[in-house]
């Protein structure tokens, strides 16, 4: 049995009254992907988001219960939110690159962490990044025009690049291909499968056939609750919850 | 126990799979009345009914044919999951089933010419029309049962089996009884050895019929009870 490298335990997540998470119980395994699914209000962004501590900047937004990462609780008062950030990276619906040079958008984070003295290393680093993002044979001549020229699949790859460039334990992706026509789509899914085997993947999907397409594991969050969490084959063949198969087959539940 | 889950929200999703759903139906129906048809051939015999029976299987045929497309259709425009894909892909299987059943019934209305002059006695007769029946009415089970995604009717068509088992044996007795006797002439043995024959297509339906069953079980929890039971 592999060791979780996040767990949760009785979360409950709250928008001033409203409670949006239900008690959730989850172990997350390392170097798997992760989907999860679920209607839209279910809750399963908001659970994405306390991973990496980004509802923090929702001031309504409160947590209860514990999440852990590696063992150490992400929420107790001596973390560093930076820190943990650096951690567990996140790409987002819209692929959102800086204004600025290819090259300095991977470079970015490498600077703040301090992971690259030497213009050598920084420039090995970048390489290494855009080349692990499946992005480095269309762009390493023009590594200096600006991020925002490239196309959505490719500014989506150089965000994934960016995030894995100061090399997180855990990438966050919230429904990273919803921009993406279907080709780029496909560039992405494999390249997602692809960088499992360094890290741990968490994808919030609103495409039932990418969850099974390239998650190892789903979870099915239904008003604020984790349905079922299982093998995704098991989710998707033989599901166990009368709920998950009503969402999942698009019946009326 | 039946057992219906709720309405897709795309209506047409649910009239696709009940449309493949009532092909199998009809395909059923069809190959039902073929075994029906073949076994009153047995008791009077007559060579244009026989060629009509033979015939139908190319309409048979043609059914089998058209729920392969249907699922083909559906898998491409609703990519089914889970329940759906089962219900998708089971009646590919429960079709190649009836179209073997209806191969067995063509088998069956094919032979019967042998049984228009000197005939074995009638003991071997009620024998062959009690299994053509019980099979007919296992048939008739196994289509309500995948109709209604009932597994507990299915479970019983499973068990009726036996039944037609035992009487194909019994089959096989009474005819190694017969010939063991030496008295009969070479069109009577050819005959005797027939019915065993004309048993075993029918001890084959049997088993097709319980392959469809345990399809049943399958569509509904979704293991193969071939694999594990």
């Amino acid at each position: 049995m592999v060791d979780s490298i996040i767990s949760s335990r009785d979360v409950n997540i709250f928008y001033a009254d409203k409670q949006a998470i239900f008690g959730v119980d989850m172990d997350i395994l390392p170097n798997k992907v992760t989907a999860f699914i679920g209607p839209s209000g279910c809750g399963k962004s908001t659970f994405l988001r306390a991973i990496n501590r980004m509802n923090d900047l929702i001031p309504i937004c409160y947590m209860e219960g514990c999440m852990t990462i590696g063992g150490q609780d992400i929420y107790a008062p001596e973390v560093d939110v930076v820190a943990l950030r650096a951690q567990v990276g996140m790409v987002f619906q819209k692929p959102n690159p800086f204004p600025k040079s290819i090259f300095e958008n991977v470079a970015y984070g490498l600077r703040i962490h301090k992971m690259a003295a030497a213009k050598s290393e920084m420039d090995d680093r970048v390489e290494w990044s855009l080349k692990s993002a499946g992005l480095w044979d269309e762009v390493h001549d023009r590594l200096d025009q600006p991020g925002n020229s490239l196309s959505g699949g490719q500014q989506q790859r150089l965000c994934i690049a960016r995030a894995i460039a100061i090399e997180p334990k855990v990438i966050l992706m919230d429904e990273p291909c919803s921009a993406l026509d279907p080709i780029a789509t496909a560039v992405v899914e494999d390249l997602i499968d692809q960088l499992r085997r360094e890290f741990t993947i968490i994808i919030v999907t609103h495409s039932m056939q990418q969850a099974a397409r390239i998650s190892q594991r789903t979870a099915f969050f239904h008003l604020g609750n984790l349905v079922e969490f299982n093998d995704t084959k098991t989710i998707f063949t033989n599901p166990v919850d009368e709920r998950t198969q009503n969402y999942i087959t698009g019946r009326i539940g | 126990m039946e057992n219906n889950p709720p309405e897709h929200i795309v209506a047409k999703f649910d009239k696709n799979l009940d449309k493949i759903k009532s092909v199998i139906l009809d395909m059923g129906a069809l190959v039902g009345t073929q075994i029906k048809d073949a076994t009153a051939l047995w008791f009077a015999f007559d060579e244009a009914e026989a060629a009509r029976i033979r015939a139908l299987d190319l309409q048979v045929n043609g059914m089998n044919s058209e729920v392969y497309a249907r699922a083909e259709v559906l898998i491409v425009r609703r990519q089914p999951v889970a329940l759906d894909l089962r219900e998708t892909l089971a009646p590919i299987n429960i079709a190649s089933e009836l179209e073997r059943i209806g191969d067995h019934a063509k088998t069956l209305a094919k032979r019967a010419f042998l049984y228009t002059d000197e005939r074995p006695a009638k003991e071997f007769f009620d024998l062959i029309a009690q299994m053509s029946n019980d099979v007919q009415q296992m048939l008739i089970d196994v289509l309500l049962a995948y109709s209604n995604s009932d597994i507990d009717a299915a479970a019983r068509v499973r068990e009726k089996d036996t039944a037609i088992d035992d009487a194909h044996k019994k089959m096989l007795r009474m005819v190694i009884a017969a010939l063991s006797e030496g008295r009969n002439s070479e069109d009577l043995t050819t005959e005797l050895v027939h019915m065993v024959l004309n048993s075993r297509n029918l001890e084959r339906v049997g088993d097709h019929i319980v392959n469809i069953a345990r399809f049943v079980n399958q569509i509904v929890e979704g293991h193969d009870l071939k694999a594990t039971d």
